[in-house]
């Protein structure tokens, strides 16, 4: 029979898990997205993670700060409420962006301190990872677009800057043009790998414990998943654009390759 | 009497330069007026564009006219002379008529081709002109320039070889935003320039045209023609963060858009990319405005070099026009030289007939009553006579006004007949 708190949180995380497809659809598209039933699912994810550490706390008779997972579930919750708080004090609700898949992350994070049952299955598992990869190499795929087009635009965006208009670079797209492959790229690709390292996560929890938390690879990955963040939420919500987004491109590209080059043997160590 | 011709252009003065020598329109007849006042000159007309500015004056032989019109320029436009001198080409005689047909037929100009400069042109000899500062020999000349322009411009393709600044804008434009359609532009100034370079955008699909003009007259007249809409000149720093591209061509003497205002204008456009373009002689905007990122911000050199590296067959199509402006400006020369000839040969022909009519006076009374007949025959004679002596001196004075040793044989002539001046 499941915990009731660990019942409430994992129905919590389906919740924020709308939030989280609202910034991927939001970065990705870029057009006017449902926040209203993002918010609303939000709002609903909040008052179950309530419940679920409120529970959690009255069978432990005490405060649930006992261990990593606990810990982790009670922050994502103040994230939460204090995101509601100030959404709802200053009308202020760009920085959601960022805050959903932040606090999803968190809370699945929370949510896998019992191993769910389904990954306890071999073909599962191996499935489960495969898809993993698939969606992360596609993720780089998308990166690598980025890269080319941060490295034309850094280009064309000196000529124009510097009036050296010869006829051998006239050729190259123009700056909007580059701009938009920018973000649309670094929007699919925060998109695949978000759902990639969910995945390795659950993955991760089930077959590992937390014992991989530590590792430097794990961090290296989380750094490079932060950056991507960083500068998908700045460039959806903060106006970033042109040279500053080219350039990150290029940063983000730089820890990809050190994150792939961690992970090349992941399915055979 | 000579023609001289001072000033400076794209090729020898930045438009850092060129921006404190200009002379605003308004200041023109002023200028015109003290022009004419400097000591030994006759003649004046002052070209003042966004990339020249040029005096062309006729002066005394004698007279130290270079020194003349440049503490003219100097204290006109209150700068040094050993900072403006650098910068100054000066062209004396045939020189200076050759300058005046190439730069009237858009050879020396930033776009070889471009029709601006004719009318520009035109219209500093009408003002001359209404001002009185243009008579005979100035006057011939810029009106054969005007004739010679349209010879160039008919006898070969320099028309179609104008690749305007207002066409580099476009492209320029392009580079930036890719497609134009959906794109805003406001019109800062209702100039020439600013209409050229409007009606280039319009025609490659921009969305809106705003115009702003400190005469709203004036705006309302560029509007109407480029399909765009007028919006007051005091509110048109409150449009900036709404507008893609950015045309000033405004004839205000200070930069009317600052770094500071295109900061928060960048911002407030959450850094969507701006493309200024400041065609403005002095320049509209603040040049560190560049530096801003996602604002790329183009002046008059800059637009001119990218239309030069577009330009294609300039060379063969220049080379057909300057032969053409060899041709007239021989053809020119020749005219002014017979003009300078005319007054020797009016004297002989008064000589001779002085001469002749003296004889006969001194004569008459040795010849007796003649019948009407007689007298006839008698001034026949010596009429054909004079115009046999006359007839050689003439022709060769006419066949050799254009070349250099005519004005030996203009000397010997005068001296030869007494015809006094020289």
């Amino acid at each position: 029979m499941l915990d009731p708190s660990i019942f409430w949180l994992r129905t919590a995380t389906c919740f924020y898990a709308v939030g989280l497809l609202y910034s991927m659809l939001a970065l990705v598209r870029r057009g006017n997205m449902p926040y209203g039933l993002a918010r609303g699912a939000f709002r609903v994810g909040v008052i179950l993670h309530g419940v679920a550490i409120v529970d959690l706390g009255m069978a432990l008779h005490r405060l649930p700060v006992e261990n990593f997972f606990q810990m982790l579930s009670l922050c994502a919750f103040w994230i939460a409420a204090l995101f509601l708080m100030v959404e709802w004090r200053y009308q202020f609700a760009s920085t959601a962006l960022a805050h959903f898949p932040l606090v999803f992350v968190m809370t699945l994070v929370a949510a896998m301190e019992r191993p769910v049952a389904v990954l306890t299955d071999v073909r599962v598992r191996e499935t489960w990872l495969a898809v993993h990869i698939v969606l992360v190499l596609a993720g780089y795929a998308a990166l690598l677009l980025a890269f080319v087009a941060s490295i034309l635009y850094l280009i064309q965006e000196r000529r124009l800057k510097t009036k050296r208009t010869g006829k051998l670079l006239a050729t190259l797209p123009p700056l909007a043009t580059l701009d938009n492959l920018i973000g649309g790229s670094l929007g699919v690709a925060f998109a695949l790998i978000t759902v990639g390292v969910i995945l390795v996560m659950m993955w991760a929890f089930a077959y590992s414990g937390t014992s991989w938390i530590g590792e430097p690879r794990i961090t290296v990955s989380l750094i490079t998943w932060g950056l991507l963040l960083g500068v998908t939420y700045l460039r959806a919500s903060a106006g970033w654009r042109g040279r500053k987004v080219a350039v990150m491109a290029l940063i983000v590209l730089g820890c990809s390759v050190f994150t792939w080059a961690a992970h090349a043997g992941l399915r055979w160590t | 009497m000579r023609l001289l011709l001072t000033g400076l252009n794209h090729r020898t003065a930045p438009v850092e330069v060129r921006e404190k020598l200009a002379f605003e329109e308004k200041a023109l007849p002023e200028a015109l007026d003290r022009l004419k006042r400097q000591p030994g000159l006759q003649e004046g007309m002052i070209l003042s564009t966004c990339n020249r500015v040029e005096v062309a004056v006729t002066a005394d032989e004698e007279s130290d006219a270079e020194a003349a019109v440049e503490g003219f320029l100097a204290e006109s436009r209150s700068v040094a002379r050993d900072w403006v001198s650098p910068h100054l080409y000066r062209y004396d005689g045939t020189d200076a008529i050759r300058h005046l047909f190439r730069v009237a037929s858009s050879l020396d100009s930033m776009i070889v081709g471009e029709p601006q400069i004719l009318g520009q042109l035109k219209s500093a000899y009408a003002l001359a002109k209404q001002c009185g500062t243009i008579s005979g020999y100035l006057d011939l000349v810029l009106t054969k320039a005007f004739n010679v322009a349209k010879r160039v411009r008919s006898e070969t393709d320099i028309g179609e070889n104008a690749v305007s600044v207002s066409y580099a804008a476009v492209e320029l434009a392009r580079e930036i935003f890719g497609s134009l359609q959906g794109s805003r532009v406001l019109v800062v100034g209702a100039g020439k320039m600013a209409e050229s370079a409007a009606r280039h955008l319009r025609r490659a699909g921009v969305s809106e045209i705003l115009v702003t003009n400190r005469t709203r007259e004036r705006a309302e007249t560029l509007a109407m023609e480029v399909g765009g809409r007028v919006i007051e000149y005091e509110e048109f720093h409150s449009v900036l963060p709404e507008v893609d591209i950015v045309l000033a061509s405004s004839g205000a003497q200070n930069y009317i858009v600052t770094w500071d205002e295109m900061r928060a204008a960048i911002g407030k456009r959450r850094n969507r990319p701006m493309f200024l373009i400041d065609i403005a002689v002095p320049r509209n905007i603040e040049p560190s405005v560049n530096e801003l990122d996602n604002i790329f911000l183009y002046d008059i050199d800059d637009l001119g070099k990218v239309a030069d590296n577009n330009r294609k067959g300039r060379l063969e199509i220049s080379q057909q026009a300057e032969v053409i402006i060899t041709e007239e400006v021989d053809r020119m020369l020749l005219r002014l030289k017979t003009r300078e000839v005319a007054p020797t040969i009016v004297s002989l022909q008064d000589q001779l007939e002085q001469w002749r009519a003296g004889e006969i006076e001194r004569q008459r009374a040795k010849l007796g009553t003649l019948t009407p007949q007689q007298e006839e025959a008698l001034d026949a004679i010596t009429r054909g006579i004079v115009n046999k002596i006359a007839h050689g001196p003439i022709t060769e004075l006419r066949k050799q006004a254009a070349d250099p040793s005519g004005v030996h044989l203009m000397s010997t002539i005068r001296r030869l007949f007494r015809l006094g001046g020289d």
